[in-house]
């Protein structure tokens, strides 16, 4: 990709009326880290969406509303109770990167090792989309194939709502690298709430190691309603992965990957059970 | 198209290819210190500060800069007055090919600006993602242990 001119749009308006005018030349630009992986000579405009606003976190009424244009460098300093995002930002490869990469750019288009649509599909995230209406898009289907399915001409992702991790309730990230800065090479998140002993309700999502991020739906009608224990979900969970395609790496095969991912979805499950039972949500 | 900015605290205007990132506008500058290693964002040689925040210049399309304040190496620090994590990287042995310093040390400033006495987990977070293939990284580490602990970056 070769962007022939560029152009910086001040306001939602103006970025939308350039990106109709533009069609499908344009290329929307957040963050920008993503670009040396497209590939191709193909002459683009970019449009740049960074002065645009939609870059602060608000909280109210039990969710955390993220725009677009955050930096995962602001999702990392930022603390509130029931906010958990930082601590997939504090994984995000380097601060350089995270300083420069924006929420927005992470999901509106999904490489494997794209690390934030698994914590929002575990989080029961809703982006919202502006276009000729506002849209609010729950995860399950934004990520249900590439997002860029979902966007019109002018279409412009401007936040992500995400719920607070409430009383009861814990959640769970794991990432697997080669090395700490590396891409994921496996993603687990997980939400669990419970009531007693017993798990209440779960979502479960897994990605890098399948070709696009998904839940475990199977796995969490299995433990829902189920009191908790590492045997029911190690019982559970073996349908559940030998169903899934896994991407084989440079560096292992299929069978390893789901391997690991039975033990990262194992810890991960066990970490937000106890979490949602008062250890650090 | 034209760009406006300020460099190192003096303001410049300079013609740039919409393509161009900014590592190159730099280097075109005169701003050596900032390096093209893996154009890919993983080295961290070409880390400059923007408005404040280290970024990788490799990545960042140089227009993306109009109107921003942009830091490099040579604003913090020279032969003759070198900044305090100069002085404790060179005292302690840290730098042999000096390729990855330029970026490193403006990490490293990003930390020491927050707190001056960051903690080993603070520098290994601020730090990670900046290769060094000389010194295998414990002299660097040592150096700004011993800064950190002396709270006089």
């Amino acid at each position: 990709m070769k962007l022939t001119a560029y152009h910086r749009p001040a306001t939602l308006a103006e970025a939308r009326r350039l990106l109709v005018t533009l069609g499908p030349t344009a290329m929307p630009l957040a963050g920008c880290t993503s670009h040396s992986f497209v590939k191709g000579d193909d002459a683009r405009i970019g449009v740049d969406l960074a002065r645009i606003g939609y870059d602060g976190i608000a909280h109210a009424n039990g969710q955390f509303v993220i725009g677009a244009n955050a930096r995962i460098a602001d999702l990392q300093e930022y603390h509130a109770p029931g906010w958990v995002l930082d601590r997939v930002a504090l994984r995000f490869v380097s601060q350089p990167i995270r300083n420069m990469t924006t929420i927005g750019g992470n999901i509106a288009r999904i490489f494997p090792w794209n690390d934030f649509p698994v914590a929002l599909l575990a989080l029961n995230a809703t982006m919202t989309i502006a276009g000729e209406t506002e849209r609010k898009i729950p995860a399950d289907q934004y990520f249900d194939g590439q997002p860029g399915r979902l966007f019109k001409e002018g279409d412009i992702l401007i936040a992500i709502a995400v719920p607070e991790v409430g009383e009861s309730c814990g959640f769970s990230y794991h990432k697997e690298t080669l090395v700490h800065m590396d891409f994921s090479r496996l993603t687990v998140a997980v939400w669990l709430r419970r009531e007693g002993k017993k798990v209440a309700d779960v979502r479960i999502a897994l990605g890098a190691a399948i070709p696009l991020p998904d839940r475990l739906e199977e796995l969490e009608g299995a433990l829902i309603g189920q009191v908790y224990s590492p045997d029911v979900v190690a019982g559970a969970m073996g349908a559940q992965l030998a169903k899934l395609r896994w991407r084989s790496t440079d560096v292992w095969s299929e069978e390893y990957a789901q391997q690991l991912a039975r033990v990262h979805v194992a810890d991960a499950i066990g970490e937000a059970y106890r979490a949602a039972g008062g250890d650090r949500k | 198209m034209n760009i406006e900015f300020t460099l190192n605290g003096k303001p410049r205007m300079l013609s740039i290819s919409p393509n161009e990132k900014l590592t190159e506008a730099l280097r075109r500058l005169g701003i050596f210190s900032v390096k093209t290693g893996c154009n890919e964002g993983a080295c961290g040689s070409c880390v400059v500060s923007v408005n404040g925040r280290t970024v990788q210049s490799c990545m960042m399309y140089a227009a993306q800069v109009d109107g921003c304040s942009v830091e490099t190496v040579e604003s913090i620090g020279s032969l003759d007055h070198p900044h305090p994590i100069q002085n404790a990287l060179v005292e302690e042995g840290a730098v042999q090919c000096g390729f990855c310093m330029g970026g490193l040390i403006m990490s490293a400033k990003a930390v020491f600006d927050k707190n001056p006495s960051p903690s080993d987990e603070e520098l290994k977070i601020h730090l990670d993602g900046h290769l060094c293939r000389c010194t295998g990284y414990e002299k660097i580490q040592s150096a700004l242990r011993k800064l950190a602990a002396g709270g006089k970056a």
